[in-house]
């Protein structure tokens, strides 16, 4: 059978055979690609084009302009965007730390550290989100930005210890060993040596950790109420109350989209470095 | 010597310090208050807080949704979600594998799905598929088949539930395995090739071996996750048509905030845990012989 095929391969020309490698490609991305593309295209027609997306020629943005009116999905994207960026901030200073911690050193200490980061990273988020409502309304941060920023920061800690220490693990030490040597202390050896050349590194976990939080839903949905919404709560919202006004939902998604997007172009190298564990 | 010892651990200790107050802040206690709550009857509406011993515990358990429809549901999204992305993506890295013009752009493309939240996703496909005005709908009737009411039919919901999983997973399937096929040696590829073997014998005997590691990784993290998902679910059919396609998650949200019962919430949400614990722990050990990460 194998043999049959390969006569038959063969005997196509390589231009054919490029054709179809071509044509293949093109369909994966298109696969890839659909919702996305169909996303933008509903955004961007007047609310009665909605319901034949695939006819008629008319294109607006007035979806867009109706949802930068929406006072609440403003603020919902600022507020994203904000505890995004301050999260990854301090998640990277809590998580390179440890990070370094494991890959740096072995022994009980060690070990059992990195036995509770895998045991508390498959805890289901529920588990400790569920009593996390009232730890966060006895100490009144709930529906505040402190509120949702350290469970997040927390939720991090366990899988970006374990990347940055697969990172660690890929820079040679000899070179923080010389440090020690010439005098320098332990910290110093971590933060003048080994920091700088975990640069790349950690701008990866950087960029993964602000989509993971821009993106996150389940936490936002159970710490925040109405004073603080954020964008993946008040798009939830919009289509459990509002389903069918699909133009103004694909307009406020495709805002949610922006950013991500943009970070994602710019930062390519980092977040496929970040995705090789 | 032993001071030196000494010095060491603390160093260690200080640099885990500032994770570990945030965890047992924001994990252990809230875990801890979670079991509390899961012996008591802990009504939000009426929160008498006494204790039940394990009243909550046999609810869950012998509740029919609990044993007939979630438990089932969440294994059967948890195994078929991570087969068909570990299958479409490892398709995917072979095909990849190889020097041509516009790979910048079909890896550009490829990370679309990563950076698209899991709720946008769950959003458009919830469009794609709406019975009256959904593409997938009109496709259909154009080629002269009958339209569905995709997520209002117990299946086809679950269906379109684990494309959108796949969709946004294979990608980082396909990312992951692709960059552990291009790390492989080239010498055992070029030594096949000179005996002969065939393309399949070499995926079997070569690639597939040599790639375990990567696989097993992958496999271990997407399973775990993949066993707690929640939002793509609740945005595409908020877990019906009549709570058939609520996975565990789900169904510790509903009876927490929904039917306002938080020690019943709290105990499925310690069973499901309970669960994963033991499913990981498993992985674990199948990890740990494979690729030593603990060393």
């Amino acid at each position: 059978m194998s043999m049959v095929r390969q006569v038959v391969l063969a005997q196509f020309a390589p231009n054919v055979r490029r054709a179809f490698f071509a044509c293949g490609l093109a369909v994966i991305c298109l696969l890839f690609a659909f919702p996305v593309l169909w996303l933008v295209l509903t955004s961007l027609r007047p609310q009665s084009g909605v319901y034949y997306v695939h006819r008629g020629l008319e294109f607006t943005l007035a979806g867009y302009v109706h949802v930068l009116h929406d006072e609440r999905i403003v603020e919902a994207l600022v507020n994203s965007g904000l505890i995004a960026t301050l999260a990854t901030v301090f998640s990277l200073m809590v998580t390179v730390s440890s990070g370094y911690m494991l890959s740096r050193f072995s022994g009980p200490i060690a070990r059992s550290w990195f036995g509770t980061i895998y045991v508390f990273r498959c805890v289901p988020y529920i588990s400790w989100v569920l009593p996390l409502y009232f730890v966060t309304r006895s100490w009144h941060i709930y529906d505040t930005y402190l509120g949702l920023l350290l469970p997040h920061i927390a939720v991090h800690i366990c899988f970006f210890s374990w990347l940055m220490k697969g990172f660690f693990d890929g820079i040679d030490p000899s070179m923080e060993y010389a440090a020690l040597i010439d005098g320098c202390t332990r910290w110093g050896a971590f933060f003048r040596v080994a920091l700088p050349a975990a640069i790349p590194a950690i701008s990866a976990l950087a960029v993964l950790c602000w989509l993971f939080t821009w993106n996150e839903f389940l936490f936002a949905l159970i710490l925040t109420g109405q004073r603080t919404p954020v964008i993946t709560v008040v798009m939830a919202q919009f289509v459990h109350e509002m389903g069918i006004e699909w133009h103004l939902m694909s307009a406020t998604a495709a805002l949610a989209l922006v950013p991500a997007f943009l970070l994602t172009l710019f930062g390519q190298k980092y977040v496929i470095r970040g995705l090789r564990i | 010597m032993s001071q030196k010892f000494g010095e060491q651990q603390r160093f260690m200790l200080l640099l885990i310090a500032p994770a570990a107050i945030l965890m047992v802040l924001f994990q252990i206690v809230p875990i801890v208050i979670g079991a509390n709550a899961s012996f008591r009857d802990w009504a939000l509406n009426d929160p008498k807080k006494t204790w039940v011993g394990f009243a909550q515990y046999a609810k869950v358990l012998t509740d029919p949704a609990f044993l007939q429809v979630v438990l089932p549901n969440t294994f059967v999204f948890m195994v078929v979600s991570v087969t068909l992305a570990l299958v479409a993506g490892l398709a995917l890295a072979l095909l990849l594998n190889r020097p041509f013009r516009g790979q910048k752009l079909v890896q550009t493309v490829l990370l679309l799905p990563l950076m698209v939240a899991p709720v946008i996703a769950a959003i458009m496909l919830r469009w794609m598929f709406n019975d009256q005005f959904g593409i997938v709908n009109v496709v259909l009737e154009a080629i002269g088949l009958e339209g569905q009411p995709w997520l209002t039919q117990r299946w086809s919901a679950f269906a379109v539930i684990l494309l959108t999983d796949v969709w946004l997973w294979t990608p980082w399937f396909a990312l992951l395995l692709l960059a552990g096929l291009q790390s492989l040696p080239r010498e055992p590829f070029e030594a096949a090739a000179i005996d002969g073997a065939s393309r399949w014998r070499v995926f079997r005997h070569l690639t597939l071996p040599m790639l375990r590691p990567v696989i097993v990784v992958c496999v271990v993290i997407r399973a775990i996750d993949a066993f707690r998902t929640f939002d793509i679910v609740w945005t595409l059919t908020g877990g019906g048509p009549a709570r058939s396609t609520e996975l565990f998650s789900l169904y510790a949200y509903v009876h927490a905030f929904l039917n306002l019962d938080f020690g019943r919430g709290s105990a499925a949400a310690i069973i499901g845990g309970a669960i994963i614990l033991v499913v990981g722990m498993l992985l674990y050990r199948i990890l740990d012989r494979m690729v030593r990460v603990s060393r």
